[in-house]
C-alpha cells in the first residue's frame, strides 16, 4: 500500500533530520508513529504527500514514488491521500459543508472548484460526511464557531470526501479535551476497521497508540528504533524510543 | 546574595542613564534646530492672535451660504474620484500582492520585483504624483484619479501582501494535500480568510483618499480642491472657511461609515 525506503531529509544541509527511514503501511491498519518532539514524524508525514520536499529515498504509494511525479501526476495522487492536522486547518470563516467540499477540489475542474460549483451528488456525500462524524446540524456552522473537536471531526469528513486510500494524522489529538480525544481516535480507528482505510498517526501519548495502534513505529533522531506489532511495544521499548542521546542530554542541562 | 542586588541595581542604572541621554539627545535636536532655522521659540506665545484672526475671517457667514451648492458639487466630483481610485487600485493591488506574497509566488524574482514597484508607487509623495501627472494629463479629474490611483496601488499591494503572508503556509498547504489547484486554492482557501481583513484596508484607503483627494485638487484645478484655492485667493475666506468644514464633515462620514461596515462584516 505504502512503502518508505531510506527516506532521507536535512533542512539546512548539515544536521540531518531524518537519515535512512524505512517502514510500510499495510491495508485497514492504523500505524501509529511516536517519538519524541523534534524526532522527525511530522518530516515523514509531510514527505509522503510531499509537502515537504525530502533529499532521498522512495516513496511507494500503489507502487507510484511520489516523489518522482510532476505537478499534476502529484496532484492526482494527492487526490487519494487524506490528511489532518494539530490545528485543524480549516477555512474558518467558511461553513462546515464548505471546508468538507474542499476534500473534492482535486477531482474537478479548475473552474468549478474556482466558484464552488459542486454535483448534487458530491453535495448528497458531503451532508452524510457530516452526519457520520455526527455534525449534520452544524453543516451551515462557520467552523470559527465550532469547538476544538468539532472542527477535529470536519477535517475527517473533509479527509474522506477524497476517498483516501490513506489518511495522514499529523497530531490529530495534540489540541484536543480527553472526550474528544476519544471521539477522534475511535472515528479513525473505525474507518481502518470497517472500510479498510489506512491510517497512519503522529502521536505523543503512548497510551493511545497502545489503545488504538495495530502497529507502531518508533522514530529518534532521526531513525526508526522500533517496528513491529503494538503487541511488542513494552515499557523497556519505550523507553528505549525516547531516550536522549549525549548530546540531547547537555542541551536539556542547558536550559533547567 | 548582595552582589546580586548590586547587579539589579546597576542594571536599573544603566536603563535610567540611556533614558536620560536619550531625552537629552532630542532637546539638543530641537535647540539646534531652532537655530539652524532662526525659530524663536518665543513667538510661540504670540500664537493665538494669529488663530483668533483665523477663526475672525475663515468662520463661515450669511454671504458664504450662497456658496453651498457649488461646494457640494465639487465635494461630490472630489468623493467619486476618491472612491474610484481606490477601488480600481484596491483590484490591481489584489493581483499583484497574490503573486508576490513569499507563500504564493511563483517565482522568487517576481516577488521581489513587485515589491520593489509597490514601494516606489508609494514612496513618491502625492503630491509629485499630481505634479508630474499634470504634465501628460493636463487639468481634469483623470489626473486627480491617477495620482491617487498609484499612490494607493503601491499602498494596498503592500498592505494585502502582508495580510496574505500572515494567513501563513499551513491552511494553504492543508488544501494543496486535497490535490487542490493553485487558483482553487486562492478562491476556496485564501480569499475567504482575508477578504474582512482587505475590505478594512480598503475602507481605510478610501477615507485617506477623501482628505488627500482634496490636495490634489488643489494642485490640478480640480474639485474641492479647487474652489477653496479659487475663493481663498480671491479673498472669500467664509467660503474658503466652509469648504474645509465641509471636507472635515465628509471625512468623518466615511469614517462613520466604513467603520459600520467594518463592524457588520467582523
Amino acid at each position: 500500500m505504502l512503502t518508505v525506503k531510506h527516506l532521507a531529509k536535512s533542512y539546512d544541509g548539515e544536521k540531518k533530520s531524518l537519515t535512512d527511514v524505512s517502514f510500510s503501511v499495510r491495508p485497514g491498519e492504523v500505524t501509529v508513529i511516536i517519538g519524541p518532539s523534534g524526532a522527525g514524524k511530522t518530516t515523514i508525514l509531510r514527505s509522503i504527500n510531499q509537502l515537504i520536499r525530502d533529499d532521498d529515498g522512495e516513496i511507494l504509494f500503489d507502487s507510484t514514488d511520489m516523489r518522482q511525479l510532476n505537478r499534476s501526476q502529484l496532484r492526482r495522487a494527492r487526490t487519494r491521500i487524506g490528511m489532518i492536522f494539530q490545528n485543524y486547518n480549516l477555512i474558518e470563516p467558511l461553513t462546515a459543508i464548505e471546508n468538507v467540499l474542499h476534500g473534492c477540489l482535486g477531482t474537478k475542474s479548475n473552474l468549478a472548484g474556482m466558484f464552488s460549483i459542486y454535483s448534487a451528488d458530491e453535495k448528497q456525500e458531503a451532508l452524510k460526511l457530516l452526519e457520520k462524524v455526527g455534525l449534520r446540524d452544524f453543516a451551515y456552522q462557520q467552523c470559527r464557531n465550532l469547538s476544538g473537536g468539532q472542527e477535529q471531526r470536519v477535517g475527517i469528513a473533509r479527509a474522506l470526501m477524497q476517498h483516501p486510500k490513506i489518511i495522514l494524522c499529523d497530531e490529530p489529538i495534540a489540541s484536543l479535551d480527553p472526550k474528544s480525544t476519544i471521539t477522534v481516535m475511535d472515528i479513525l480507528r473505525n474507518l481502518a476497521t470497517a472500510e479498510g482505510i489506512s491510517v497512519l498517526i503522529n502521536l505523543h501519548q503512548v497510551d493511545i497508540a497502545r489503545h488504538y495502534a495495530d502497529h507502531v513505529i518508533g522514530i529518534n533522531n532521526g531513525q526508526v528504533v522500533f517496528d513491529d506489532a503494538t503487541s511488542a511495544l513494552t515499557d523497556v521499548a519505550v523507553t528505549n524510543i525516547y531516550r536522549k542521546d549525549a548530546n540531547q542530554e547537555g542541551s536539556l542541562m542547558y536550559e533547567l | 546574595m548582595n552582589s546580586d542586588i548590586q547587579q539589579v541595581t546597576t542594571f536599573f542604572n544603566k536603563k535610567r542613564f540611556r533614558l536620560t541621554v536619550l531625552i537629552l539627545i532630542l532637546g539638543m535636536a530641537y535647540v539646534g534646530a531652532s537655530f539652524g532655522l532662526g525659530f524663536q521659540t518665543q513667538s510661540l506665545l504670540g500664537v493665538q492672535d494669529g488663530m483668533i484672526w483665523l477663526l475672525k475671517n475663515f468662520v463661515p457667514n450669511a454671504t458664504s451660504n450662497g456658496y453651498w451648492s457649488e461646494i457640494l458639487q465639487q465635494l461630490y466630483r472630489t468623493f467619486l474620484v476618491a472612491v474610484t481610485s481606490t477601488t480600481c487600485a484596491a483590484v490591481v493591488s489584489l493581483f499583484l500582492a497574490i503573486l508576490g506574497a513569499k507563500t504564493l509566488t511563483v517565482s522568487k524574482a517576481l516577488s521581489w520585483l513587485i515589491r520593489g514597484f509597490s514601494s516606489l508607487m508609494r514612496n513618491i509623495p502625492i503630491v509629485a504624483w499630481a505634479m508630474i501627472l499634470l504634465f501628460s494629463f493636463k487639468q481634469n479629474d483623470l489626473t486627480g484619479f491617477l495620482a491617487l490611483f498609484f499612490m494607493t496601488l503601491g499602498f494596498l499591494t503592500r498592505a494585502f501582501m502582508e495580510t496574505i503572508e500572515d494567513f501563513g503556509t499551513e491552511k494553504i498547504q492543508a488544501l494543496q494535500a486535497t490535490g487542490a489547484t493553485y487558483l482553487q486554492v486562492i478562491f476556496q482557501g485564501l480569499l475567504p480568510e482575508v477578504a474582512v481583513a482587505l475590505l478594512t484596508w480598503v475602507l481605510y484607503m478610501i477615507e485617506n483618499n477623501v482628505r488627500d483627494a482634496t490636495l490634489v485638487g488643489l494642485l490640478t484645478g480640480t474639485g474641492i480642491g479647487f474652489i477653496f484655492n479659487l475663493y481663498f485667493k480671491s479673498l472669500r475666506y467664509g467660503a474658503a472657511g466652509l469648504v474645509v468644514l465641509s471636507v472635515i464633515i465628509l471625512v468623518v462620514t466615511v469614517e462613520l461609515i466604513s467603520n459600520l461596515v467594518g463592524r457588520l462584516l467582523a
